[in-house]
């Protein structure tokens, strides 16, 4: 399973929940795919991407779904810390690994000797999970969206070479963020 | 310590409260010591360990509809200057920054004194409409501008706060 197979995975088994897609090629392949408004595309602060799916799973309490990758994880791992000691929080944070700053010229990740998931167990992740397959983001998110009762940390191995990626993401960025508040509110409607 | 900064604190709080700001996040600072308790007693407050991180929680807070706050000291400015130039600027997010000003008279620190003369031409330069926070004044015409600014025009503003403001001492 390449990038491009594991995020098309993740955008069809969901509708309206929100998707927070880290900087790089996350963001362009995942609007490339479909362009939703309950995707927020986060074009710049590498490495925040968990802490912003924090700060809505807290607000709304309903399954929010953070597609980051390791370059990203590792650009700054303190939101691990933060989702780690929020136990009931409803935050299904996929990473995904292919062990390349890919939108940068596809330099080594710096995290050979590291286990993320390790990690993020250490961090207080109660349910840590390592997948490979589509089979398994389809159900896992399937079963996730239907009820999450605490922080899931899911490390999706990536195989294979990727497609050519999509367009940079495009279009005032104010207007993305008012597209994306206006689904959450939708969302949280009666 | 006196009753006026202890009185500020907790006044300010309210305040913020009051006008239907929230939640609060804060990250390490002795000069808002007392506003956190302050804050902790009326609304509650996250510590979070760093600052862009605290900006990032607040960014999702942001969209989920709130009028987060964001309580640091202005090294923590320092930490949290992508976090702003990218994310919150660009991407119009409604929150309140309080920045404390170590580096700035009467704190004499020389460590902080490079990011005390950095922090306002650097809010300056992100975008972020600033007021200074004057203990003595009338609180409730400050509120009243941080309220406008964020809650009713949904833009990032920054409220900093002179190392004596809640009586801390160098």
């Amino acid at each position: 399973m390449n990038k491009t197979e594991a995020i098309r995975a993740i955008i069809e088994a969901t509708t309206a929940e929100p998707i927070v897609f880290t900087t790089g090629y996350a963001c362009r392949i995942a609007s490339g795919i479909a362009d939703r408004p309950n995707h927020f595309y986060m074009t710049g602060s590498m490495g925040l991407a968990a802490s912003i799916g924090i700060g809505i799973a807290q607000q709304t309490k309903a399954p929010t779904i953070v597609v980051d990758g390791d370059g990203s994880l590792l650009m700054n791992p303190v939101g691990l810390l933060i989702a780690g000691a929020s136990e009931t929080l409803p935050l299904i944070h996929l990473v995904l690994d292919d062990g390349l700053y890919a939108s940068t010229g596809g330099q080594d990740v710096p995290s050979r000797a590291a286990d993320l998931t390790a990690l993020a167990r250490a961090c207080g992740y109660r349910r840590v999970l390592e997948i490979d397959d589509v089979a398994s983001i389809t159900s896992l998110l399937g079963d996730e969206l239907e009820v999450c009762p605490s922080p899931v940390f899911v490390r999706i191995r990536l195989r294979g070479p990727d497609l050519p990626v999509t367009a940079r993401v495009t279009g005032d960025l104010g207007d993305h963020a008012a597209r994306f508040a206006e689904s959450i509110r939708a969302m949280m409607k009666p | 310590m006196t009753s006026v900064t202890v009185d500020t604190a907790r006044e300010l709080a309210g305040g913020l409260v009051q006008r239907g700001f929230g939640p609060f996040y804060g990250t390490p600072c002795g000069i808002l010591s007392r506003l956190y308790r302050a804050v902790e007693q009326t609304a509650g407050l996250q510590t979070v360990p760093r600052e862009d991180n605290a900006v990032g929680l607040a960014a999702g807070a942001a969209l989920a509809g709130r009028c987060p706050v964001v309580l640091m000291q202005n090294s923590g400015l320092g930490q949290s200057v992508n976090a702003l130039a990218s994310l919150v600027s660009p991407y119009r997010l409604a929150m309140l920054l309080v920045v404390s000003l170590r580096g700035v008279n009467p704190d004499p620190t020389q460590e902080n004194l490079v990011m005390g003369r950095l922090t306002e031409p650097l809010l300056a330069e992100l975008g972020l409409p600033t007021l200074i926070l004057d203990a003595e004044g009338d609180l409730t015409s400050q509120v009243d501008w941080i309220t406008s600014m964020v809650h009713d025009l949904r833009r990032p503003a920054a409220l900093l706060i002179p190392p004596e403001a809640f009586g801390w001492r160098a």
